[in-house]
């Protein structure tokens, strides 16, 4: 039996790094220690957790930094066993970091209620005849005959329509994720902003306080209808917001398109279709700017930011030929998509929305 | 100094001489979501102090015929001088809301119809004056012969 606990080599014997002799010895001593046990546990779960954290790419500049600092530090081979215990170190603090994020996460025994609606919506693998739970990491799917609500912890609820593949990603009381992988789903949320999203492969959906229909088409196309209060769809640098009475169609990989009041005149939705998603040009945007109307500077403030520079001066001037600019807001500034004065033109051009 | 101080007055003296008044609009224009129920939102313009403007309204409504009245809790947003009005008036009948308010000496309101699918904004009216019996009954009346679809 080993008389030194196996601490720093935990790590190592879990990910089956360890020599088969230290292997074995630490074997024994995990039969012989509860301590250690316990702590492997930890190890493990972190490393488990960390397995499932989103892998996100290190800035480009990152590298060449760390290859300057390293040409500019002599080599200290001595220091070897130091900067494993480092090492080690780092791990477990992330291991631990990791089992508590992931504890939080998924073994908060939070599961919210399934409802059926109608058929047989199956949760995982488990067919809903009246009523059952969902937690975090679970999928539910309704075939064409069948649809369910699941009720979003105490801050609303939403309806799964048929043919709907959607899953629990988060469910905690300070953020309720859902994504929408294919299908509609209608989202009623009665909560402070930001307390609700719903993630889709062409962006996120960030509840601000409202009601809304969302929609992925198996063509990787969608739609957001908001009915009451606002929505911010996100994608990368682009986003949309989207108030009660309004759309916004969406697409895979390429985010949110312009927003657009649902009684919007068809040539203005069609021109706005044309210009977000198949590269439209200069006569779709005369088409849009020609025919909105003074509710449309939802769209028209969207597509300042939108079209090249040299178009900002024809959106703004449209706008500003629709309804009189307040106070704080100038030519200058609005061109230079300054956002202090984009945020204040919305917020006062909202009171014609 | 003087100049800026006189440049303030004369701003100041601009902005009251449009009047006090009403500016009305969807729920959205509050940027609360505490409203995202209301049935409208609406904020007090050309008034020098809006917290201490005095704000009130009542649903006017034909219901099977009789003029019935409802007074309406006019609830404070968190941006001064910006109110939401909530559905307190039942779903039978024709209804408008009218608005009265008063800033100072000016005095202000507003005829507020509503439609199957929320306030009429084209149909509304927006006044210097409280709504007189008289405009009330022509806004129900227009409302009652279809004005309001």
């Amino acid at each position: 039996m080993l008389t030194r606990h196996p601490s720093p080599r935990l790590a190592a014997y879990i990910d089956r790094q360890l020599p088969a002799r230290k292997a074995r010895q630490t074997e024994i001593h995990l039969a012989n220690c509860a301590h250690c046990r316990a702590e492997c546990e930890q190890v493990r779960l972190g490393m488990s957790a960390l397995e499932h954290l989103p892998v996100i790419e290190a800035p480009a500049e990152i590298w060449a930094a760390i290859e300057r600092a390293s040409q500019q530090r002599p080599a200290r081979q001595p220091v070897m066993c130091g900067r494993w215990r480092l090492a080690f170190a780092a791990l477990l603090i992330l291991a631990l970091v990791g089992a508590v994020y992931w504890a939080l996460g998924n073994r908060s025994g939070i599961r919210w209620e399934v409802v059926r609606l109608a058929g047989s919506p199956v949760v995982g693998s488990q067919r809903i005849q009246a009523a059952g739970r969902i937690g975090a990491g679970e999928w539910i799917e309704t075939d064409s005959g069948s649809s369910a609500t699941v009720r979003i912890g105490e801050i609303g609820s939403v309806e799964v329509e048929p043919n709907t593949r959607l899953r629990v990603v988060v469910a905690r009381p300070a953020e309720h994720r859902l994504a929408l992988a294919h299908g509609e789903i209608r989202a009623k949320i009665s909560a402070p902003p930001r307390l609700f999203f719903v993630d889709t492969a062409a962006g996120t959906a960030v509840d601000l306080g409202c009601e809304y229909a969302l929609k992925v088409d198996a063509d990787e196309y969608g739609r957001l209808q908001v009915t009451k209060g606002w929505v911010s769809f996100q994608w990368r640098d682009l986003e949309s917001l989207v108030p009660a009475g309004a759309s916004c169609r969406t697409r895979a990989q390429a985010g949110p398109g312009i927003p657009y009041f649902d009684d919007a005149p068809e040539s203005v939705k069609q021109a706005l279709e044309r210009f977000s998603f198949e590269k439209g040009g200069d006569d779709d945007l005369s088409i849009i700017l020609a025919g909105s109307r003074v509710r449309d500077t939802l769209t028209l403030w969207h597509l300042l930011s939108r079209v090249p520079a040299e178009d900002r001066g024809r959106v703004f001037d449209r706008i500003a030929t629709l309804t009189p600019l307040p106070a704080g807001v100038s030519r200058e500034q609005a061109l230079k998509l300054d956002p202090q004065t984009l945020k204040l033109w919305k917020e006062e051009l909202a009171w014609t929305w | 100094m003087l100049r800026l101080g006189i440049a303030a007055c004369a701003l100041a003296v601009l902005a009251l001489a449009e009047g006090f008044t009403f500016n009305l609009a969807s729920p959205v224009a509050s940027q609360d979501f505490h409203a995202k129920t209301a049935a409208f939102v609406f904020r007090t313009q050309g008034c020098a102090e809006p917290a201490k403007a005095q704000i009130s309204g009542t649903a006017e409504g034909i219901v099977n015929g009789v003029h019935k009245s409802v007074a309406l809790k006019i609830v404070s947003m968190s941006k001064p001088g910006v109110y939401a009005v909530y559905r307190e008036w039942p779903a039978e009948g024709e209804w408008l809301v009218n608005l009265k308010g008063t800033c100072s000496d000016a005095s202000a309101g507003a005829i507020v119809p509503i439609g199957p699918k929320g306030f009429i904004r084209e149909s509304s009216k927006i006044l210097q004056h409280p709504a007189t019996e008289a405009e009330i009954d022509a806004a129900l009346k227009a409302l009652t012969a279809g004005g309001g679809k």
